[in-house]
């Protein structure tokens, strides 16, 4: 690919057109190593691209980035028209905006899984009670598990823990959502309840973000798929595109050792 | 997943599981299992067995047949505060009850909030026998207590007390705190106004307390001032502020590379140098309380600090990315997590503390083993080799003490679910 056909695709936003997190010549550095190249990406409202690519090629990195987990060391991130700077007041408005799904939960185990729904509506937006739980149900029942509400963590499988987290990070109410390899910790049959929740929230037109290596999810519910290798963007292009005609030599490679 | 299929297989049926058959041994066939399971076993089966069973003849025969309890007897009210002036003893009484209801409230409140999670749990809730095992070595401690004081007052008065802590723990069940926080922290209130009722409105200023009181004064005190300043220190000491952090390094490793009795004589000078010149000196229990505290401190501040290095950074970036404050993030997410996972080793922090009390005496003051020795040189009782049955009753209490506490530590664990995630 071309390098100006490369920034194309990249940089050209989907879903709406209208652009929601606009990423300029990124670059991050963990000590001598740069995990992230002058990365460039923007991603429309609406969209939901998957980004995948070997371990340590910087997907998690670049997301992490865009809610400020990682601090970025060169270029610019602009989410929904604020950009990201190193006051903190700025970076707590950008987290209300964007929720984010780990690969181990990180729920907090400590309270029931209604609390840790309701934790942040009621210490961050501080909303009452009744309304933060009365809230916190909707979202699980959105993610269809509003029985536990009044277990503990400890006591759910992972699928129904990562659909608990996924309903904590939506009780924020959320603009974007970001997943970090939300499947990779979870045990083969339990893939499939967290995907459905995740189908269900593309549907609904939420902009998402998702690092993963389900092929099945990316094919079918992503806009855009971005393939990275070593810290840089090395293809991006639409499932179809991506799945039967990739240009790239690295991508070809990528997607024979995983499907 | 309307209209999107993935290709993924339906979930497999769970089979009936089978439990595990049932295993249940007579007394013979347990003892051949576990005691005489081979020759060399039944050797030290037998062995020390004798040598338990001797020990336990000696020191039952010595408590109950030849030991002269009658210092104790008459020593009972000295043992328990001294010099206190017998005068003002009812304000010592109403203190316990003050504490009693506090406390009584506060664990009903508490208790209530924790069965509605452990019902959630499906935990089965504790019984009433499950009460009486908790509080089981400290009614052992009042039990002995009120033999050796023979009087019927003092067990009406007891009993009062005991049946306001039932009461108040009813009570405390069926208010709905909004908040268990407000639990903890009415105990709190509680121990403060006790404190209050004895020493407020001409009552008796804490010089002139000895006895068991003070080293429930020290111990209590010690520990309700040195948690919280522990858990600050340790915060600082892994704060992003460098002047706060190696002030707090500095404090902790100086504290802890001195012995106790080091910084108890110390504290004569030592809060001299920090009080404007020409104020009053703090009087000795002032001095050995905050001697006390410095130390604990210190140890409290380094238990805590593992527990927060053991919580997942997991925890801290969720918490972020949910849009918690800092000051949030520690409050809310990491110190209930790191505090739950170091319950063994700070109770068995203010364990060392309530029994390194003992050690005040060396700035003049008399706690229950000073007492203990000292009225081995009454008249009535000097030189009789009497020092063995007080320092028997002084060990009976601190060990009364120390086990209650241990055992409600335990109770904590297994409530919060330690280890069981």
């Amino acid at each position: 690919m071309t390098e100006e056909a490369l920034t194309a695709e990249a940089t050209e936003a989907h879903g709406t057109g209208e652009p929601m997190i606009v990423i300029e010549d990124l670059s991050k550095w963990f000590g001598d190593f740069q995990a992230l190249k002058d990365v460039d990406l923007v991603i429309g409202k609406q969209e939901v691209v998957v980004v995948c690519g070997p371990s340590g090629s910087g997907k998690s990195t670049l997301i992490r980035c865009i809610n400020r987990l990682e601090q970025h060391d060169k270029g610019r991130i602009v989410v929904d028209g604020i950009e990201l700077t190193n006051d903190l007041r700025n970076i707590q408005e950008i987290r209300r905006e964007v929720g984010m799904v780990f690969q181990q939960f990180n729920l907090f185990p400590h309270l029931t899984v209604l609390e840790n729904v309701t934790l942040a509506p009621r210490h961050v937006r501080r909303a009452a009670k009744a309304k933060a739980n009365e809230a916190a149900m909707k979202q699980l029942e959105r993610v269809r598990i509003p029985e536990q509400a009044n277990k503990f963590p400890g006591q759910l499988s992972g699928g129904q823990q990562q659909r608990v987290a996924i309903a904590r990070a939506l009780a924020m109410e959320p603009k974007i959502m970001l997943f970090d390899e939300p499947t990779s910790a979870l045990d083969p049959e339990m893939i499939k309840e967290v995907l459905e929740a995740m189908v269900d929230l593309a549907q609904s037109g939420m902009t998402m973000i998702v690092v993963t290596h389900e092929m099945g999810f990316a094919r079918e519910v992503a806009s855009r798929i971005v393939f990275m290798a070593d810290g840089e963007i090395v293809e991006a292009g639409t499932p179809e595109h991506f799945f039967t005609n990739p240009r790239e030599e690295r991508t070809k490679q990528f997607l024979a050792q995983i499907l | 997943m309307s209209g999107v299929r993935l290709d993924l297989q339906e979930p497999l049926p769970v089979p009936e599981t089978e439990g595990p058959p049932a295993r249940r041994l007579d007394a013979r066939a347990w003892a051949r299992e576990n005691l005489f399971s081979s020759k060399l076993n039944g050797v030290l089966t037998v062995v020390f067995g004798l040598l338990l069973a001797w020990v336990a003849y000696r020191m039952f025969r010595f408590v109950f047949v030849d030991a002269r309890w009658e210092i104790i007897e008459r020593n009972i009210t000295n043992l328990l505060v001294y010099q206190f002036p017998r005068g003002e003893l009812w304000r010592v009484w109403a203190a316990l009850y003050v504490l009693a209801a506090s406390v009584g409230f506060g664990v009903g409140a508490a208790g209530r909030r924790s069965s509605l999670a452990a019902e959630a749990d499906g935990v089965p809730r504790q019984g009433r026998s499950m009460v009486l095992r908790r509080v089981g070595p400290l009614l052992v401690l009042v039990v002995v207590l009120l033999v050796f004081a023979q009087s019927l007052t003092a067990t009406l008065l007891v009993a009062g007390v005991a049946a306001t802590a039932v009461l108040f723990r009813v009570v405390g069940q069926r208010v709905p705190l909004r908040r268990a926080r407000l639990a903890s922290l009415l105990v709190l209130v509680g121990i403060a106004a006790a404190y209050l009722t004895i020493t407020a409105f001409g009552g008796v200023p804490r010089d002139r307390w000895g006895g068991l009181l003070l080293t429930a004064f020290l111990a209590i005190g010690g520990i309700v001032i040195s948690f919280p300043l522990g858990v600050l220190l340790a915060l600082g000491r892994r704060s992003s502020f460098p002047a706060v952090r190696i002030v707090c390094t500095a404090y902790i490793e100086l504290i802890r590379g001195v012995p106790l009795i080091t910084i108890l004589f110390m504290s004569a000078f030592a809060l001299g140098f920090f009080l404007p010149p020409g104020s009053e000196r703090p009087s000795a229990v002032t001095r050995a309380l905050v001697a006390l505290v410095l130390f604990t401190a210190a140890y409290v501040a380094e238990i805590v600090r593992g527990g927060l290095q053991g919580v997942p950074r997991g925890q801290l970036e969720a918490a972020q990315a949910i849009g918690l404050s800092p000051l949030k993030t520690t409050r809310l997410i990491v110190l209930p997590q790191a505090l739950r996972n170091v319950i063994p080793a700070l109770v068995g922090q203010f364990i060392s503390l309530f029994k390194d009390t003992s050690l005040v005496f060396i700035v003049g003051l008399t706690e229950l083993l000073a007492v203990a020795q000292n009225i081995t040189k009454q008249s009535d009782f000097v030189a009789q080799g009497l020092f063995v049955e007080t320092l028997i009753f002084a060990a009976f209490v601190y060990w009364a003490g120390s086990y209650w506490m241990s055992r409600e530590s335990q109770r904590l664990e297994t409530r919060l679910g330690v280890g069981v995630r």
